[in-house]
């Protein structure tokens, strides 16, 4: 817990700061109006998915740069099945999900397997994937026409609480998929083999941990996951353009993670850091827009941010560690 | 040597250190230690693991700063921050974990932070010249371009040496040297210790091993608690003496009696490794029994370990433990059948460090209740084991890198008698173990083989191989060169089968 | 430094060491239309290509960048040259540092450059729309939507490109009343307000299509008072509908679009979008290829100045698409690229 002290205090202070700054002349507030909060919160909810994705590869020691290639593949073929071939969502869905495990289970053949580093196998996967639906859909913008209304429930839809207020459905969506692995990871044989194999392989190995399993299940949740959170992408979006869709994606999810307190060495990390250090890059995405005169800065402030986060962490580390 | 040169030689005090204390959060690592080193003397420091060696060792050398006491140099005091001042003063530690970059040349370490250069560039040549007079200095024949990668560990030990003296070190402090050593490089080491003493060096030497105390110490000092407790002369140190004097109790060094072996349990036939992949071992192992491997580095002891345990896939053989058939296995299916591994290198294949004690403990006889890990369990594991084996820790959640070496090899242990072994390999059960934890182990191993437990150890240690075994089988380059029944083991037997020469 | 060097040597592969190429007067015209990515936009162009290819007679290779880049577009026309083709249209990707090549090009084959100028080249024509103008008609749109006046927020992909800049300049001087100057720019945070009209804030996504959403959602979250939203780029409507639809404020906030993507057209028919601009790529395709063919088939450098449009720039107006006039369009436009 100690670990995501310096990530919730971050949080804590932008939301603070943007809730005062935010403050109108009548008495209202744009950041924490229902409205403002339920749009961040879906936003977290999609972006909270692909961070988790991330965060089950670098517990392993490993990386996943193509997570988004994958919210590419997966937001491109699911309109093309639904509009183009007619299919059923019911087997539309599970099929844009089935191929996004394959995916990952390719990449974990390749690391565990042939012994590639997991940086080259997924580099070589953003650039493939995405480059394959450019072809495959010819540039052209996937729409759903409407073939899509009833779906489109899971990426926008709300569950009301009260008048004003409803919790947006892929918040919901990264809870459910959050505590599963919050449970995987601290509740099971494999989530414990999975840290130990991402804190000391060799020493898993031979505790007769089944090492390489372990890791390609790594790969495929994290593709899985990626591919689930494309289909909520182009559901939000109602279309989607394989030049842009999920395009540098994967660097959100890996910075959620990495400041939520996953280490990048593996076998550390929590899912509520990894939860925290997602909201907090949509809470500065939201309050840049809602405060800012443009939003130029917006990479910028990211940045510094994260980088401040990442030395108030080690801070906080150390001076627990010297009290011990 | 003449009196007079003799008393100068005795008075002429290097370096000295004045009651040092040193506390690190709370603990008092170190309490009012004085100690003198003199030019030309082997000042032999001992103690178990906790005592405060390696504290007063880096205090010496920079890289602690002391919170009581003051050091002296020459008879001056000196201040020394920082390892490089230390170095500037002519003090260099030798590291037991060598801090070679195995990507450099032999000439290219050695100048390491030092190169010779003529403006931005460096002067190749002339470093490579003077490379082979500085290693000529400790004993070492190797090319100047050679890699560091490519020598023994022995030799790099040397190297390490040629590189502090070429320093212009007049204080060696050399921090078990030996603990990666064969024989024969120990021999080479011991030579280039001696030279050097002749030569005026003054060297803090720590080791666990009292054979070399022996070998080399001109005086002995004994750390325990922190506290300086003896100090005494090289000639007078027997090993029954320095053990009470570091544990302050006397430890029973006894001698199990050896018992009838039960069943065979380990059956193993033309086993092929890729160490030595022309010949093959035969082995057979009974229950309750105590085998030795002893053979020197390289000889394929450990990699035999490894392709039983299925950590290394073996070439060909047959391996049938307990009844079960073991071919292309892995460490689970291993484990499995009874035969389990305590490996040889703790902190990369033993322990996953970054875990507590318990995980550690538990880690390969994880079970579920249900879909879930049973936590029950797995306390009543870690308790178990750390009573049973004296693990000294203060809670399980203790993070295994924070333990002492003996307590780490204990976890080790520990998580494998949890999975109710047949069979238990040991690959140098108690490197880097501190006397009292070892003393510890061997008792654990003895009671464990009076329970019928079949246990294999590899060891480079002759004493522990004695001690230990009721048989020992002897490795030399990938073959069983002999077998001696407890009744016949010596020294002198083991070491003549181990160098390849017949015994009678 | 690269190109220099390697465009002669294609040259020399090519076998056409002469002067200007020119077709015999019977023979047929070789020239190329390369544009500067792959969209449903070109698409459309290339319909009116083929028209130009059946009235003229010429053999027309159509190119697209996949990937959108200036390099691949550069070898593209390298390429092109080599093949030996008589006249070249392109829609330069980054005409600031291709003056060069282009210039280059002009000396061996008939340059024209459409969509998308490089005036500092020595491209003889330009065919496109003036997007200042097309902008300012984005302005009346917004006036017709906004009659009695109020905020508005942009919304762009980026700044950086000529067309991006000069469409959103010609909204605000539309809005605030300014004379006709295409040269005028407001930085992005500039303070735009006028007697009726005040543009309120411009926000670009870097091509981001979830950002945009997020972008659209943000301003309607921060403001209450925003009359119209305006889109500025062809993916960007449709993610301002959703928003504006999720928020339930459809009527409420107006939209006005650039461009014809079928969500901004299904928008305008179902009245939820106010109006959008469109271009009539059609157009510089005919076009392009029509006057490319009359340039290369006319040998004499006096008469063939004479084909040129004053100016060397022909525009291609834009047009304002409503409810009114929207499915006699998109009827046109399924008609041309070959869709249902």
């Amino acid at each position: 817990m100690k670990k995501v002290f310096g990530i919730a205090g971050l949080l804590f202070a932008v939301v603070v700061f943007t809730a005062v700054m935010s403050g109108q002349p009548d008495g209202s507030n744009t950041f924490l109006s229902a409205y403002n909060l339920e749009n961040l919160a879906q936003r977290i909810g999609m972006f909270g998915i692909l961070s988790v994705a991330a965060a089950f590869v670098i517990v392993t020691g490993g990386i996943d740069l193509s997570i988004g290639s994958v919210v590419c593949v997966a937001g491109c073929l699911l309109p093309w099945l639904l509009r183009d071939l007619g299919w059923s969502p019911f087997l539309a869905l599970p099929a844009v999900l089935l191929l996004s495990a394959a995916i990952g289970l390719w990449h974990g053949l390749l690391v565990v397997g042939l012994r590639l580093q997991p940086f080259v196998v997924t580099l070589c996967g953003l650039l493939l994937y995405r480059g394959l639906m450019r072809e495959f859909t010819k540039d052209q913008i996937m729409g759903f026409g409407d073939t899509a209304e009833g779906l489109r429930f899971l990426a926008t839809g709300r569950v009301p609480v009260t008048d004003a207020f409803g919790i947006p459905v892929t918040a919901i969506a990264l809870l459910v998929v959050a505590a599963l692995t919050a449970l995987l990871w601290n509740k099971t044989v494999a989530g414990r083999h999975l840290f130990a194999t991402g804190r000391n392989e060799e020493a898993a190995r031979f505790s007769g941990v089944a090492t390489g399993r372990l890791t390609v299940l790594a790969y495929v949740a994290c593709s899985l996951l990626a591919g689930f959170a494309g289909v909520l992408f182009v559901l939000y979006v109602n279309s989607a353009q394989a030049s842009s869709a999920g395009s540098f994606y994967e660097l959100y999810a890996i910075a959620g993670a990495v400041l939520g307190g996953v280490a990048l060495r593996g076998g550390e990390g929590t899912v509520i850091g990894v939860l925290l250090g997602a909201a907090l890059m949509q809470v500065l995405a939201n309050a840049i827009n809602l405060l800012g005169d443009s939003n130029r800065l917006e990479f910028a402030v990211v940045g510094a941010v994260i980088l401040a986060g990442a030395a108030a962490d080690e801070g906080v580390r150390r001076l627990f560690s010297r009290r011990r | 040597m003449t009196a007079p040169e003799a008393a100068a030689a005795a008075t002429a005090v290097l370096l000295s250190a004045r009651g040092i204390g040193k506390a690190f959060v709370g603990v008092q690592a170190l309490q009012d230690v004085s100690l003198e080193l003199r030019a030309g003397e082997v000042l032999a420091l001992i103690g178990e693991n906790g005592a405060g060696k390696s504290t007063l060792m880096k205090i010496l050398a920079g890289v602690h700063q002391p919170d009581a006491g003051n050091l002296h140099l020459d008879g001056q005091p000196i201040a020394l921050p920082t390892p490089a001042a230390a170095l500037a003063a002519g003090i260099a530690l030798i590291h037991q974990e060598l801090n070679l970059c195995d990507n450099l040349t032999v000439a290219g370490a050695l100048f390491l932070g030092r190169e010779l250069r003529r403006g931005p560039f460096l002067r190749q040549r002339a470093m490579d010249q003077a490379a082979v007079t500085a290693l000529a200095r400790v004993g070492l024949r190797v090319e100047p371009r050679r890699l560091v990668g490519s020598l023994a560990p022995g030799q790099k030990q040397l190297l390490e040496i040629a590189r502090a003296l070429h320093g212009q070190a007049r204080v060696l402090i050399m921090d078990e040297p030996t603990s990666s050593l064969t024989p024969g490089e120990t021999e080479r080491l011991f030579a280039v210790v001696r030279e050097l003493r002749a030569q005026g060096v003054g060297i803090v030497y720590i080791t666990h091993r009292m054979a070399e105390v022996q070998a080399l110490a001109d005086r002995v000092v004994v750390l325990r608690d922190g506290r300086l407790v003896a100090e005494i002369d090289g000639r007078e140190a027997t090993p029954e003496r320095m053990v009470a004097m570091m544990v302050g109790r006397q430890l029973r060094g006894d001698r199990r009696v050896g018992h009838a072996p039960g069943e065979p349990v380990l059956e193993v036939a033309g086993l092929r490794t890729m160490a030595w992949p022309a010949h093959g071992v035969d082995l057979r192992l009974r229950a309750g029994e105590v085998v030795g491997i002893a053979g020197l580095l390289g000889s394929g002891r450990s990699e035999l370990l490894r392709a039983l345990f299925g950590a290394d896939q073996a070439l060909a053989g047959d391996i049938v433990c307990a009844g079960t058939r073991l071919a292309a296995h892995g460490p689970a299916a291993a484990a499995a059948a009874g035969l389990v591994l305590v490996p040889e290198d703790r902190k990369l294949q033993g322990l996953v460090l970054g875990m507590n004690v318990r995980e550690n403990l538990s880690l390969p006889t994880l079970r579920s209740r249900g879909a879930w890990l049973d936590h029950g369990y797995e306390q009543d594991l870690a308790a178990r084991a750390i009573r049973e084996l004296g693990i000294a820790t203060p809670h399980q959640d203790q993070v295994a890198a924070a333990l002492s070496g003996g307590n780490q090899q204990k976890i080790v242990l520990g998580k494998w008698l949890a999975a109710a072994p047949k069979v238990l390999l040991l690959d140098e059960p108690t490197r880097g173990v501190d006397v009292g934890a070892r003393a510890e182990i061997y008792a654990r191993l003895h009671e464990l083989a009076g329970q019928g437990l079949a246990i294999l150890f590899v060891s480079s240690e002759l004493e522990e191989v004695l001690l230990l075994a009721d048989r020992v089988v002897v490795m030399h380059e990938g073959r069983l060169t002999g077998e001696l029944r407890r009744e016949q083991m010596s020294e002198q037997a083991i070491l003549a089968l181990a160098t390849g020469m017949e015994v009678a | 430094m690269k190109r220099s060097t390697i465009l002669p040597l294609f040259l020399l592969l090519a076998g056409c060491g002469g002067d200007k190429p020119a077709a015999g007067a019977g023979a047929a015209p070789k020239l190329a239309f390369v544009t500067n990515c792959v969209a449903g936009f070109w698409t459309v162009a290339q319909a009116g290509v083929e028209a130009a290819k059946a009235s003229t007679g010429a053999e027309v290779s159509v190119q697209m960048p996949a990937d959108g880049l200036a390099e691949q577009q550069t070898r593209i026309l390298e390429d092109a040259l080599a093949k030996g083709v008589h006249g070249i249209a392109v829609s330069p990707k980054d005409p600031a540092n291709m003056t060069e090549l282009l210039d280059k090009i002009a000396g061996r084959a008939v340059l024209i450059t459409h969509d998308s100028d490089a005036p500092k080249s020595k491209r003889l024509c330009y065919i496109g729309v003036d997007n200042y103008e097309a902008g300012r008609m984005c302005g009346q749109l917004v006036k017709d939507a906004l009659p009695s006046g109020g905020a508005v927020v942009i919304i762009v992909g980026t700044l950086d490109q000529d067309n991006a800049r000069l469409r959103r300049q010609g909204l605000i001087d539309e809005l605030l009343d300014r004379s006709l100057d295409n040269t005028r720019f407001d930085p992005q945070d500039a303070v735009l307000k006028g007697a009726k009209y005040e543009v309120r804030a411009t926000y670009t996504d870097q091509f981001n299509h979830a950002g945009c959403k997020n972008i659209a959602q943000d301003v309607l979250g921060r403001w209450n008072d925003v009359g119209c939203l305006v889109g500025l780029f062809e993916y960007e409507p449709p993610l301002l509908l959703e928003a504006v639809e999720e928020a339930r404020k459809v009527g409420q906030v107006k939209l006005v679009a650039f461009d014809e993507a079928e969500q901004t057209l299904r928008g305008v028919v179902a009245g939820k979008i106010h109006g959008t601009i469109v271009q009539n790529p059609y157009e510089y395709g005919r076009q392009s290829i029509e006057l490319l063919a009359r340039l290369v088939r006319e040998q004499d450098p006096a008469r063939r100045q004479a084909l040129l449009p004053p100016g060397g720039i022909l525009y291609i107006p834009a047009r304002k698409l409503q409810k009114d006039n929207v499915q006699a369009f998109w009827d046109d436009l399924k008609q041309k690229t070959g869709k249902k």
